[in-house]
């Protein structure tokens, strides 16, 4: 036995130094993953790990198509047809796809999406990110005639909410509320619960047996609809997905790429480290390496020997490498002083020091390929004689010393910078800032901090500036959540606003015409660019490096930055000839 | 005896159980929380929702998160506020806490809602045995090394040993391990020790031997990690002891230097390195998070420090006792040692 023991050892040593295997078409593909997902409950999905394999589990009404960068419809047939009831409240029509089944081959019928937003609001139940993320949605209207129709009556109005409604992973009733209890039970009974008041019995039987299910760690409890079963789960180590054999979607004529799913066995592989994940991608003992960081990404593609055997894509995310001042310091009320202090930022700089200068420049908060993005405004530049200039502008005045003083202060202007320790592209940025401003006179200091002290930090407002990502979508206008007047101190941390700001970003959302909301949206690009609450440095790239043996590759913007199902062994391992 | 023993194991349950409470009280007045996580972050664009209903919705939610969780109740018995001291009776989060705690139940994880207990066995299982057999490695080179370095101090072979292990304890674990990565899984240089290949789908032999390969870089890292410390002051000790009265007179009686050192001289020196091996222990419990993360090794150091950077109290509070709870006892291991190897230690 010990000598088995010995060979087996042998044996995957001399794998280890031997070439790569070809692919079978069925080979599993190996994807990196920098976490392990912690949970699989589809209420609860607190990382970008987690949502990847809800997505293969579990399906929605409309998807992300990575192809087109936008939602198309996945259970539903069709997009929703929107009517307007109210000022303030919207119709969505969806009828489901016919041939849409759960793995037990019941039909995924409207009252299953019923079903699954009341789920969402049920108390005690981990559920409490989607009641804020989905309480718009105020009642589900089933139609009498059709089972697969219903109409979606949500608060609001505008394409956003359009999206939104359909972005929640569809569970089954009969698995879950065989006995159809919660069908008696309003949406708006629900959502209106005093938190006080114990749940009906209905409420507290579902949500007992939803726990007794513990779909957090044993998702194959619960039918899905999505392509693929979880196989194995080895926490912090792997996790292992087998395509269904018979999935309904399969019975689609001229299915959508959102209704593809051609691995037949996905692996994602839990490797925190950067490095250790490129030298694992370098032994092919992992396929796909998304969200490359720049000096890795860099390593990779000066070495030929992995150019030979990788295609490495890059291109624009949606994520806004972002300044902030808080503007209710004395010292930044003026917007003058806001503006000469973006002046000190060097967004072309810090994209070459930090993202091999593949960053995209950008106006405001809408990136450059947008139809509403207002081109008419310059970008943000490095500019000290500038700042200097607004400096002057502003009242104050540069003493013998080389600080800035206004009359009768007590103190030069100085100011500190709050960053999240983790992220180098941060510190870097940080440190640019105060170098530039060190060279006009200007004291900066850094207070770098972990993610959650940082966060109490920036809602207390305890910060003269701060540099952070914020995470975008072109799929959606709602800059309200962190400019709005009624959000400062929650989500609007630079505690900017106007009444002009206000009347703009409520009328955005809603606004229905095309051509009104691209003013709409150029004339808050530009009061923004001069109120300069904060300052859009540039938008991230997101890199992916994959195995030349892989088709079907499909970079994309949007988290996790490609098309996972889409990806198949080419028959021939051929190097693909759209690397870039 | 018996009595010392309960003394200090008691002793040692109790100063445990004051740290882990320390721990427990501390973690709920940090900064932020498991709400703060749970809840998405606002400035998220392409939310749909209408301002004003969102933070309201926002802060609905993570006050629907702290009352799931249990962490509406006051943390302690008492609290202070406003200049007045407030009794909550036994409706506070410490004594239900202590109550089941009491009863083996270490509570269930804020993000998958697993027992915690369940967990951290899950991931011991793979620290445990990394851990042990590194200490046991290094414990069995440093007698080799620290002997070759008492027999012969000075050679050009002892001072390169010396100026080795002084480099390699100068050196951060995280660059031993680095380097040992790139030096022996990277396809430019030596292509020889998976980094992080697929857990093979059958069990047995294979999986024991996917584990060896996977274990042997970090195994060697945590080696070379604590040899130094090991060797250096046993080294010193035996040369020490070399010169003393005893070690003289045997070596005039005619028995050989190897022999003087290895019989008589190393139970006298072996007390500091008893001692830096017990301190070793609650390593064997936390994990050594470095080389976990590095090679990417399910283990309990990963385990804890992802739960404390997701405000995972439960799991964090058991992690800190068992650790205490490890320290302490390797505490009383060493004097337990002590005494075994020199009887005039020994308590009256």
């Amino acid at each position: 036995m010990n000598y088995f023991w010995l060979g087996s050892l042998l044996t995957l040593l001399v794998s280890a130094c031997s070439a790569p295997p070809a692919k079978q078409a069925s080979s599993p593909i190996t994807i990196r993953w920098s976490r392990d997902p912690s949970t699989l409950d589809p209420l609860a999905l607190p990382n970008p790990s987690a949502i990847d394999a809800a997505n293969l589990l579990h399906m929605a009404l409309l998807a992300t198509d990575f192809q087109a960068n936008k939602y198309a419809p996945a259970l539903a047939q069709t997009l929703p047809q929107v009517r307007v009831l109210a000022d303030s409240l919207t119709a969505l029509d969806y009828e489901l796809r016919q041939a849409a089944t759960w793995d037990d081959g019941r039909p995924v019928l409207a009252t299953d999406v019923d079903f699954t937003l009341k789920l969402l609001h049920c108390p005690g139940l981990p559920n409490e990110g989607n009641r804020a993320q989905y309480g718009f949605i105020r009642e589900v209207r089933l139609d009498p005639v059709n089972p697969r129709r219903f109409t979606l009556v949500c608060r609001g109005r505008g394409e956003e909410i359009m999206i939104a409604s359909g972005d929640f992973p569809i569970l089954p009733e009969s698995a879950l509320d065989p006995a159809h209890t919660l069908r008696y039970l309003p949406l708006a009974k629900l959502q209106a619960w005093p938190a006080a008041r114990p749940p009906a019995p209905a409420v507290a039987a579902l949500v007992q047996r939803y726990r007794q299910a513990n779909l957090a760690r044993e998702p194959s409890h619960l039918p899905g609809c999505g392509p693929y079963r979880l196989t194995a789960w080895d926490t912090n180590h792997q996790l292992r997905f087998r395509r269904k054999a018979h999935w309904w979607a399969d019975k689609v004529q001229s299915a959508p790429p959102v209704l593809q799913a051609r691995p037949q066995e996905l692996v994602f592989a839990v490797l925190p480290d950067d490095d250790a994940t490129a030298l694992a991608l370098r032994r092919h003992e992992i396929d796909v390496y998304p969200q490359v960081p720049a000096r890795i990404f860099q390593q990779l593609q000066a070495s030929p020997k992995a150019r030979a055997e990788f295609a490495f894509y890059s291109q624009p995310s949606y994520d806004i490498l972002t300044a902030g001042f808080n503007t209710r310091r004395p010292i930044l009320r003026d917007k003058r002083v806001r503006q000469a202090l973006s002046c000190l930022f060097d967004p072309a700089g810090l994209s070459t020091a930090t993202q091999l200068g593949q960053g995209r420049r950008t106006v405001g908060l809408l990136p450059p390929g947008s139809p509403f993005y207002n081109d008419s405004l310059s970008l943000p530049s490095l500019a000290p004689d500038r700042a200097m200039t607004l400096l002057r502008q502003a009242g104050w005045q540069r003493r013998a010393d080389g600080h800035w003083w206004q009359p009768g202060a007590t103190h030069p202007l100085a100011l500190s910078v709050r960053y999240r320790t983790e992220e180098t592209t941060f510190a870097t940025t940080a440190l640019q800032f105060q170098a530039a401003a060190a060279r006009i006179g200007i004291t900066v200091t850094l207070l770098p901090a972990e993610s959650s002290a940082l966060t109490t930090a920036l809602q207390a407002g305890d910060f003269d500036v701060y540099v952070r990502l914020l995470k975008g979508s072109p799929l959606g206008f709602n800059f309200a959540t962190f400019l709005h007047s009624s959000t400062i101190g929650n989500g609007n941390l630079t505690g900017f606003s106007t009444p002009l700001t206000d009347h703009l970003l409520l009328a955005i959302p809603a606004e229905g015409d095309a051509r009104r909301k691209r003013l709409l949206l150029r004339r808050l690009q530009v009061v923004l660019r001069d109120e300069m609450p904060l300052l859009p440095l540039f938008y991230l790239p997101t890199r992916l490096v994959v195995n030349r043996q892989l088709q079907h590759v499909v970079p994309s913007g949007l988290k996790p930055g490609y098309a996972l199902t889409a990806l198949s062994w080419s028959d021939a391992a051929t190097p693909l000839a759209n690397s870039q | 005896m018996w009595g010392w023993l309960f003394g200090r194991l008691a002793r040692a349950a109790g100063v445990a159980w004051l740290i882990t409470s320390l721990v427990f009280i501390v973690s709920r007045q940090l900064p932020g929380g498991p709400d703060q996580l749970v809840v998405a972050d606002l400035s998220e664009l392409g939310r749909p929702v209408a301002a004003d209903q969102s933070v309201a919705s926002q802060q609905a939610a993570r006050l629907a998160v702290r009352r799931r969780l249990g962490l509406e109740l006051p943390v302690f018995y008492v609290t202070h506020r406003a200049n007045q001291w407030y009794w909550h009776g036994p409706a506070n989060q410490y004594h239900r806490w202590a109550v089941a705690v009491l009863h083996g139940d270490l509570g269930r994880s804020y993000r998958d809602g697993q027992p915690v207990g369940a967990l951290l066995w899950q991931a011991l299982r793979f620290t445990l045995p990394l851990a042990a057999s590194a200490a046991g490695l290094a414990a069995g080179l440093a007698l080799g090394l620290g002997l070759y370095l008492a027999r012969r101090p000075g050679s050009p072979g002892a001072r390169l040993l010396v100026g080795l292990l002084n480099g390699l304890q100068i050196t951060p674990l995280f660059l031993v391990a680095l380097g040992l990565l790139l030096l022996f899984a990277n396809p430019d240089l030596l292509n020889l020790l998976p980094a992080a290949v697929q857990t093979p789908t059958e069990d047995g032999g294979q999986l024991l031997a996917y584990w060896l390969g996977r274990a042997a870089l970090p195994l060697v890292s945590l080696v070379l990690a604590v040899l130094p410390e090991l060797t250096l002051p046993l080294a010193a000790a035996l040369r020490h002891e070399a010169t003393t009265g005893y070690a003289t007179t045997a070596r005039a009686k005619g028995l050989p230097l190897g022999q003087v050192l290895r019989r008589h001289a190393l139970p006298n020196a072996l007390l500091p390195l008893l001692t830096t091996l017990t301190d070793l222990l609650p390593a064997l419990v936390a994990g050594t998070v470095v080389v976990e993360v590095l090679f990417a090794f399910p283990g309990s150091g990963r385990l804890l420090a992802e739960a404390a950077a997701a405000h995972d109290y439960p799991l964090v509070v058991a992690g800190v006792l068992l650790t205490a709870l490890a320290r302490l006892l390797g505490l009383l291991l060493a004097d337990i040692l002590y005494f075994l190897i020199d009887p005039r230690l020994r308590p009256s």
